[in-house]
């Protein structure tokens, strides 16, 4: 079986090394690609743009998507991916500095699949990226057709 | 020179008969039966007015208006059309090329001439603009002209005189006198045809007249009221008596009736008739019934008085003199009433004295007969009196129409005004509200993302990096972690705030001890080492919004808690007190407390009576909760002492009105 492979949707570099760092010190040593933007994201996750040439058959077992960003934001994201065949049944992860009710309810109506807000503490970001990362890699059992999985 | 007037109309019949009138209304005629005469016409002479006929042998009325309109000399020249064509189309077409009235065929001779006076009026302005009053004599004899003149002048009048009734009428039209004082008898037009005339023009109809006449003849007076005179002089009456009738017509004439009257303009008048005499009161009362009228009977001025209070009256007939209240001093009641004063008040009397004549319409009588007189001009006088009641009435209810117009024109617009306002108001307050919303989002996301890149490497460096760190750097930055984590507590406190602001009611009926009683267990939760009592009253129950009183619990039952923290064995209460019926609610603890003098700094963001070290906070809580309470209508308040205990109040009012709280307040 392939390492699981996690996409981390992220523009500020702060947060993405912070957040690597979490995964790190939660020996989550998974592969973690980066996207800095939605539209970034995309072209991952649809083989387009930059990614044109990646192995199609690897999919994220997690997408770690924050709401505010440049280009396509967060819920344009996910409302694309929930749209296609392929990519409906990622698990998605908003992960954001956002409180605002609204962004909470938005989110789960577009099909997050959980809502995480980044602490300003470091010691509980790290306590709740150890948690998604035990929960979402290890524990979860992703639906059938992910990854080849099926096979 | 007569001002002249230009008619054109192929009809012979047409051109004399209009001819005639307008020369009698003191107007000089140029006539013309083609359109070629009529422009030699105009190019000789200036006009005042143009009659024009649409039909004429040579050419089209209304083409020829539209020649007139657009020269220079004769553009603004009055015009009256008058035409067979009945075509509402043509009348159209006439009045738009720029004609002033449109007249059919038959016409009525007195309403073209009317019209005719009216139009050609506004092209003359020459009239005085000052606010003297001005008083037209009509009569033949330049001696009495001259005298009643001086007399007039010498009461401070403005007199203009004309020898003829047409004179008098082409004055009358030009200068708009207040009054007009004219002979009965005259060479030509006579009195009662002048004042005939003046009644027929819209413009001066309202005008007092006072009609003169030697002694012989009373027909002649009871015709000359019918004219429409408003009084009737002698012409031998001394120039006080003179000046008194002048007065009172003129009163009349001014003083706008603030009374409604009660009856119909064609329901039979009411004439209140007062004489001490039973005898003449019946007669009169035969009379006046004859003639339609429909009396009452008074006795005496009380009971005229008593019958006034009880139904108003279209006119009063009132004795000079009688037993008791006099006629004098009832008139004078009368006429101070704002409710009567407008009732035409003839006086009558035995008396054929100028004295009992000037006092009685000095007292504010309107008119006056004598008892020996005909009946036939009591009627007369009667009937005009009613008549100028009448035109009164008409024109304050045209008045009224108009203002009512105008009252709700002014207030449709205030109206309007006000929505504009209301909804430039609604879309400021809104554009307003949507700035802070997306203020406090860039605050909630923005602030935040920083003081956790500097916790995440501040923690980084201590973890791996501690080796090479002497104590006293780990120190600082443990120092700068701990910063930044009140940073991110004062943002959440802030945007709690703001939340409890934008935040829209939803009033439900709120159970207080059951959030309460779930409060406390978490609290007890997060020190399971401290003893504390809790003592929280049973079934609370409130109307509010869920959300946030249980904020205003969290935030209260919290701060009782943390402040009581440094007991050995603290006390927290929850429960309410009912005092002149309004329900107060309390939250008490038995710890630090404040001093009560620093209580007013309380509610305010920041505001902090103890430091940080003491009792960790950021010193918003409890001015969102005093928001929520506000919010909710409530009033809150705090009673503490040093190391006594603090306990918080607060009420949260029954709601009244529904919707008041619908949209985000200020």
């Amino acid at each position: 079986m392939r390492a699981k492979v996690i996409l981390l949707v992220e523009d500020n570099r702060d947060d993405e090394v912070l957040t690597l760092r979490a995964l790190k010190k939660s020996h989550i040593l998974n592969d973690v690609i980066v996207a800095r933007n939605g539209v970034e994201a995309l072209d991952y996750l649809f083989g387009e743009g930059g990614y044109a040439d990646r192995d199609m058959s690897v999919m994220p077992a997690v997408i770690l998507l924050d709401l505010k960003l440049p280009l396509l934001d967060g819920f344009e994201v996910l409302k694309r991916l929930r749209s296609e065949v392929r990519t409906k049944f990622l698990p998605v992860v908003v992960l954001t500095t956002s409180r605002e009710e609204r962004d909470l309810l938005d989110s789960y109506s577009l099909g997050a699949n959980s809502y995480i807000r980044k602490p300003v503490d470091f010691e509980k970001f790290a306590e709740a990226i150890h948690q998604l990362g035990l929960y979402w890699l290890v524990h979860n059992e992703p639906p059938p057709g992910i990854n080849g999985d099926s096979k | 020179m007569k001002p002249a007037i230009l008619i054109i109309d192929d009809s012979l019949t047409v051109r004399m008969d209009l001819s005639e009138a307008l020369n009698l209304a003191g107007f000089a005629t140029t006539l013309c039966a083609t359109l070629e005469a009529a422009r030699y016409a105009l190019s000789r002479t200036p006009f005042v007015l143009m009659i024009l006929d649409i039909i004429l042998p040579d050419g089209d009325g209304i083409d020829f208006l539209s020649e007139t309109r657009s020269q220079h000399s004769t553009a603004a020249l009055p015009v009256i059309l008058l035409s067979t064509v009945a075509e509402v189309s043509d009348r159209i077409r006439g009045l738009k090329t720029g004609a002033d009235e449109y007249v059919g065929k038959p016409y009525d001779t007195s309403y073209v001439v009317a019209r005719a006076r009216e139009l050609a009026r506004k092209n003359i302005s020459n009239r005085p603009l000052d606010n003297t009053t001005t008083v037209l004599v009509i009569d033949d004899s330049a001696t009495f002209l001259e005298a009643l003149k001086s007399a007039l002048e010498s009461a401070g009048y403005a007199v203009i005189t004309a020898g003829t009734g047409e004179d008098g009428l082409r004055l009358a039209a030009d200068m708009r006198p207040n009054a007009i004082i004219v002979d009965g008898v005259l060479p030509g037009m006579d009195g009662a045809s002048v004042i005939r005339w003046i009644r027929l023009d819209t413009a001066l109809r309202r005008t007092p007249c006072l009609l003169l006449t030697g002694s012989e003849g009373q027909g002649n007076e009871v015709i000359a009221l019918d004219a429409g005179a408003d009084a009737y002089l002698r012409k031998e009456s001394d120039n006080g008596i003179v000046l008194a009738r002048l007065a009172a017509v003129l009163r009349s004439a001014q003083t706008p009736s603030a009374l409604e009257s009660g009856s119909s303009l064609l329901g039979p008048k009411r004439i209140l008739t007062v004489d001490d005499s039973s005898t003449y009161l019946q007669e009169l009362a035969t009379q006046l019934r004859q003639e339609g009228y429909e009396p009452i009977l008074a006795h005496s001025g009380e009971e005229a008085i008593e019958l006034l209070t009880a139904q108003p009256a279209d006119c009063i007939l009132l004795d000079l003199v009688m037993p008791g209240l006099s006629g004098q001093d009832t008139c004078r009641k009368i006429k101070s009433s704002a409710t009567w004063r407008d009732i035409p008040l003839l006086m009558l009397t035995a008396l054929d004295e100028s004295e009992a004549m000037i006092a009685g319409i000095n007292s504010g009588a309107d008119d006056y007969i004598t008892k020996s007189g005909d009946f036939a001009v009591l009627k007369a006088r009667v009937r005009a009196q009613l008549r100028r009641k009448q035109f009164e009435d008409e024109n304050r209810r045209i008045r009224e129409q108009l203002r009512c117009k105008e009252i709700e024109a002014e207030q449709a617009r205030a109206a309007l005004q006000l929505a504009e306002t209301r909804t430039v108001l609604l879309a400021d307050l809104e554009r307003k509200n949507k700035e802070l919303e997306s203020f406090s989002y860039s605050v909630s996301h923005d602030l935040r993302a920083p003081l956790r890149a500097i916790d995440g490497f501040t923690q980084a460096v201590i973890a791996d990096f501690s080796a090479q760190l002497p104590e006293e750097g780990k120190e600082y930055l443990q120092r700068v972690c701990a910063a930044t984590h009140r940073m991110g507590e004062l943002i959440d406190d802030l945007l709690e705030l703001c939340r409890v602001t934008r935040h829209d009611l939803h009033y439900k009926r709120v159970d207080l001890s059951l959030i309460a009683n779930a409060i406390c267990t978490d609290v007890r939760r997060s020190a399971p080492e401290r003893e504390a009592d809790f003592v929280i009253a049973d079934g609370l129950i409130a109307s509010g919004d869920r959300s946030l009183l249980q904020l205003v619990l969290e935030n209260l039952i919290g701060n009782a808690w943390k402040y009581s923290g440094k007991k050995p064995r603290a006390k927290i209460e929850f429960g309410s007190t009912t005092i002149n019926g309004v329900t107060e609610y309390f939250v008490r603890d038995d710890g630090a407390g404040f001093n009560m003098k620093y209580a007013a700094k309380l509610f305010g963001a920041f505001q902090r009576l103890h430091s940080e070290d003491e009792f960790p906070g950021t010193g918003i809580g409890l001015a969102t909760v005093q928001r929520i309470i506000h919010r909710h209508r409530g009033e809150m308040r705090a009673e503490a002492a040093v190391d006594k205990g603090a306990t918080f109040y607060f009420t949260l009012p029954e709601r009244t009105t529904i919707g008041e709280e619908t949209c985000a307040q200020k």
